[in-house]
């Protein structure tokens, strides 16, 4: 290796630079406000977030912590869970006919907006007739109206009063309609972005080799598809199972058709706390798993459709 | 005055980028670091501008150690591939930047701006947005606003690479024209041979993190100091087991030359021609011609012929 | 069937489905809001305990909008370059909110903070009530409109990427002009979105207000809690459904609002490569 020769000696004759100008300085401003920064977003994480679903896991599975005398030393303190109070909470008949009635809803619905979602995407993307742009806006209005809105709406509408001469008060239809509506934003605008991107090429081949119409959707477009509807089902499912301000009115008085999150807000009326927190935490471990398994589910098939 | 690189190392977890180099930078000249991807040349160039830092080594521009100081304080200019607009200012704000840092009044900013619009000849250009120019006018707006501050050195990181092949040619030629006007010391990265064989008056090819030879630039073509080098700065091919560059061997008449074989295949591009030989040792080395020279032999494919190497 | 009326059965199916779903609701909503008159309406809207509801939603959103637009552009720039698995922590804890019921949020508000929690007793001694009080109401809705910036100017930060900031330190910039004049000016239209959707939702707020407010009448209730009072406790389908016309005018603003950022920003992405 040849290498032009550096005169060292003259570089010893150069001063260092002044201080004001040096990297250290400017590296310890930036660390000092990214830790200013850092603390308040973290300190309002925790006040905000973090300590309330503490709270509510605490208060759900009956953690009762026996601080042995110590004080603040915290690795000698002695963290009981009881389970079995959790446990018989949840299996209450009344609760877990609420949890079954909200996670066999937010399936159904997240289910038929998955579907609903890319033919709807479909249209947006790769349709063109006039009014078309009016519509994209439009799947966005149940995303921004107000929950309770939407309850008193389609109570009014579709309930015992209904001007249409149907009653879906305290009916599962009744639900379904309110949690279709509230989550239609999810499905569609989780697959949009990604057919919009398809260029068409993989299309126009297809059909050159002899696929029709059909056969091109089923066996070029949906697989790029797959993560993105997946995303959306999984959005929408969560949105669903929580869902509250809209089906509340038409769930109507406690009985066949109270969902999950209502149940809660009964329980909460009637001062049962424990059980609240119980059935909440339920909830909270169901929505984990579900946003984890579209997760992890949805980044196996991006993998798979990158690498090939 | 110049600038002088000592025992520049840095390191990514156990991956030395940048091995120990040391280089003198003459003033106003114009070096190019030419080296493939991963050679260290971009990260090299970081270290000089100071948006990277050095685990060992020495930095010193025109008699000041700047080692460890902020990149705001060198005195630089930078030129990114990808230009790095300011996306949300007019082309005249976005040169005016560096000035308006440095406070200078409004009119003086005004009349620099208006001068360096002329000098990049993007006057018209003014009040756009980067967002409405071609790449070759962004580059262009990305040199005025690095020469605003009248910067010691220009740093450009691969200027030209994500432009298309004849604005490549036209701003290189525009690059070279305006170091010619204004001699700022410029240190060009890049990994297009050509390119740095055209610009440069010092050229130092870089090879795993290290130089592998500088100098230049016919220089290093004509006396290589490696195989690295000779491989990277030009074609080549294999003939009787030594590796040539094709236009140094001679393609003649069956007969006239030190060794038979036959023609395997023409390629013609334009003025040049390469033709494909299966020579009797049983290598096939290529020959690299000019268009006239091939003509006047009358062969094709299947002819026999010999070859020679020159000189 | 061939490609004409697939496209057209396609079209049909879709315009139906939205028209029946979202549609009907929403032409509903204004026939019957002034089915007695703009009269009966307009005296709804300026009865004083809907007045007194409108103020209370105003000042929450007043507090909550710009506590999590800060928090949320902070934790944005912090978060941007870093690949370690406590900034994905990070992210994660912020679309708890989003991700779980408002009951739920509303739920975990009562068991950290009123004096059936946690601390509610030590906050009680210094004359602090979350339930019952616009301050748990405040709590509930910065919880629940959280994540809205962060998830939109997040993706930006990470595309706009590094080049720009550098080449302003080179031109000699310090960190404070960069955040202002760089930083800042590229991030405007995320950080505008999400504070639209934050806006939206916070004006919106429902299932956690009602568990932490207590509903009581004139004092601690927002605009969407009186709706739900209207309706519930009086049957007023007018008062419900005016209050409710007007909640819903204000998020069709912001919808549009964001509708023309959305188009807005997929230009600007369209030209810069």
């Amino acid at each position: 290796m040849v290498s032009l020769a550096n005169n060292d000696a003259r570089d010893l004759d150069v001063p260092p630079a002044p201080r004001g100008r040096r990297y250290s300085r400017a590296r310890a401003t930036s660390l000092a406000t990214s830790f200013v920064g850092g603390s308040l977003v973290v300190t309002y994480l925790s006040l905000i977030v973090l300590i309330p679903i503490a709270a509510l896991v605490a208060h759900g599975l009956s953690i009762t912590v026996q601080t042995n005398g110590w004080g603040f030393a915290f690795w000698h303190w002695d963290v009981h869970a009881d389970l079995s109070a959790f446990w018989s909470s949840i299996t209450q008949a009344p609760a877990l006919h609420a949890i079954f009635l909200s996670l066999w809803l937010s399936f159904a619905v997240a289910a038929i907006n998955a579907v609903m979602g890319v033919a709807i995407a479909w249209v947006l993307v790769r349709d063109r007739f006039p009014g078309k742009g009016v519509i994209d806006a439009f799947i966005d209005l149940p995303f921004a109206l107000p929950t309770i809105v939407v309850g008193v709406v389609l109570l009014v509408l579709y309930g015992t009063t209904s001007p249409l001469h149907v009653d879906l008060f305290e009916t599962w239809m009744g639900l379904m309609l309110a949690l279709l509506f509230v989550t239609l934003p999810f499905s569609v605008r989780a697959v949009q972005p990604v057919l919009a991107s398809l260029d068409g090429e993989a299309e126009a081949a297809a059909k050159s080799l002899g696929a029709g119409g059909i056969r091109t959707f089923a066996w070029v477009v949906l697989p790029s598809l797959w993560p993105a509807v997946l995303g959306g089902f999984g959005l929408a499912f969560a949105r669903a199972i929580g869902e509250f301000g809209s089906i509340s009115l038409i769930a109507g008085g406690i009985g066949r058709t109270t969902t999950a999150s209502s149940f809660i807000y009964n329980l909460t009326q009637a001062f049962l706390w424990t059980d609240a927190a119980a059935v909440s935490t339920a909830l909270l471990i169901l929505a984990l798993i579900v946003l984890i398994t579209t997760n992890l589910v949805a980044r196996q098939i991006q993998r798979r459709l990158s690498s090939s | 005055m110049s600038i002088s690189l000592s025992h520049l190392t840095k390191r990514y977890g156990d991956h030395v980028v940048v091995d120990d180099v040391s280089v003198e930078i003459p003033s106003g000249s114009l070096t190019a670091v030419l080296g493939p991807s991963g050679s260290g040349k971009s990260t090299l160039l970081k270290l000089i501008s100071g948006l990277e830092r050095l685990d060992e080594g020495r930095v010193v521009i025109e008699g000041d150690d700047v080692t460890s100081v902020d990149p705001r304080h060198r005195d630089i200019g930078f030129c990114f591939q990808h230009y790095a607009p300011f996306r949300h200012m007019t082309v005249a704000k976005n040169i005016g930047f560096g000035l308006r840092v440095r406070k200078q009044p409004k009119d003086q900013i005004a009349a620099k701006v208006d001068e360096l619009l002329e000098l990049v000849k993007l006057p018209h250009k003014a009040d756009a947005y980067p967002a409405q120019l071609s790449g070759g006018e962004r580059q262009r707006m990305a040199l005025a606003r690095a020469l605003a501050i009248e910067p010691r050195v220009l740093l450009l990181d691969e200027p030209f690479g994500a432009l298309d092949a004849i604005v490549r040619t036209e701003l290189r030629e525009w690059v070279k024209e305006l170091h010619h006007q204004i001699k700022v010391t410029t240190i060009l990265v890049t990994h297009d041979q050509e390119e740095a064989m055209d610009m440069a008056d010092q050229l130092l090819i870089m090879h795993d993190g290290r130089i592998e030879q500088s100098g230049e630039p016919n220089d290093l073509y004509d006396n290589p100091a490696t195989t690295f080098v000779h491989d990277f700065l030009g074609p080549t091919t294999s003939f009787k087991d030594v590796t040539v560059r094709p236009h140094d061997l001679e393609l003649l008449r069956a007969g006239e030359g030190s060794i038979e074989g036959t023609v395997l295949s023409v390629t013609s591009l334009g003025f040049e021609v390469q033709v494909v030989v299966q020579l009797s040792d049983g290598s096939s080395p290529w020959v690299q011609l000019s268009r006239n020279e091939f003509r006047a032999l009358h062969v094709g494919v299947g002819s026999a012929i010999s070859i020679r190497q020159r000189g | 069937m061939n490609h004409t009326t697939r496209k057209w059965s396609l079209r049909v199916l879709v315009i139906v489905y939205l028209g029946l779903l979202v549609g009907l609701p929403v032409a509903f909503l204004f026939i019957k809001t002034f089915s007695h008159g703009f009269a009966a309406f307009w005296n709804e809207v300026t009865k004083p305990d809907a007045i007194a509801a409108l103020k209370l939603s105003g000042i929450v959103a007043l507090i909550a909008v710009p506590v999590n637009t800060v928090v949320g552009v902070a934790a944005a720039l912090l978060l941007a370059r870093k690949d370690h698995w406590s900034a994905r922590l990070v992210t994660t804890l912020f679309d708890v909110p989003v991700a779980v019921s408002p009951i739920i949020i509303g739920v975990s508000l009562v068991l950290a903070y009123s004096r059936i929690g946690w601390f509610g007793t030590a906050l009680a001694a210094h004359g602090i009530s979350i339930l019952f009080s616009p301050v748990g109401i405040t709590m509930a809705t910065m919880a629940v409109s959280l994540p809205y910036v962060l998830r939109s100017v997040l993706p930006v930060l990470m595309e706009i990427g590094n080049e720009q900031q550098n080449a302003a330190l080179t031109l000699g910039a310090g960190r404070l002009r960069i955040f202002w004049q760089i930083t800042l000016p590229a991030i405007r239209w995320g950080v505008l979105y999400g504070v639209t959707l934050t806006i939206a939702r916070t004006l919106g707020e429902f299932g956690a207000v009602l568990i932490v407010s207590g509903n009581i009448t004139g004092h601690t209730q927002t605009l969407p809690i009186y709706i739900y009072d209207s309706w519930e406790q009086n049957y007023d389908v007018i008062g419900a459904f005016a209050g409710a016309l007007v909640l819903a005018s204000i998020s069709v603003v912001a919808l549009l609002i964001l509708s023309a950022l959305r188009s807005k920003e997929r230009r600007l992405h369209v030209d810069i490569a």
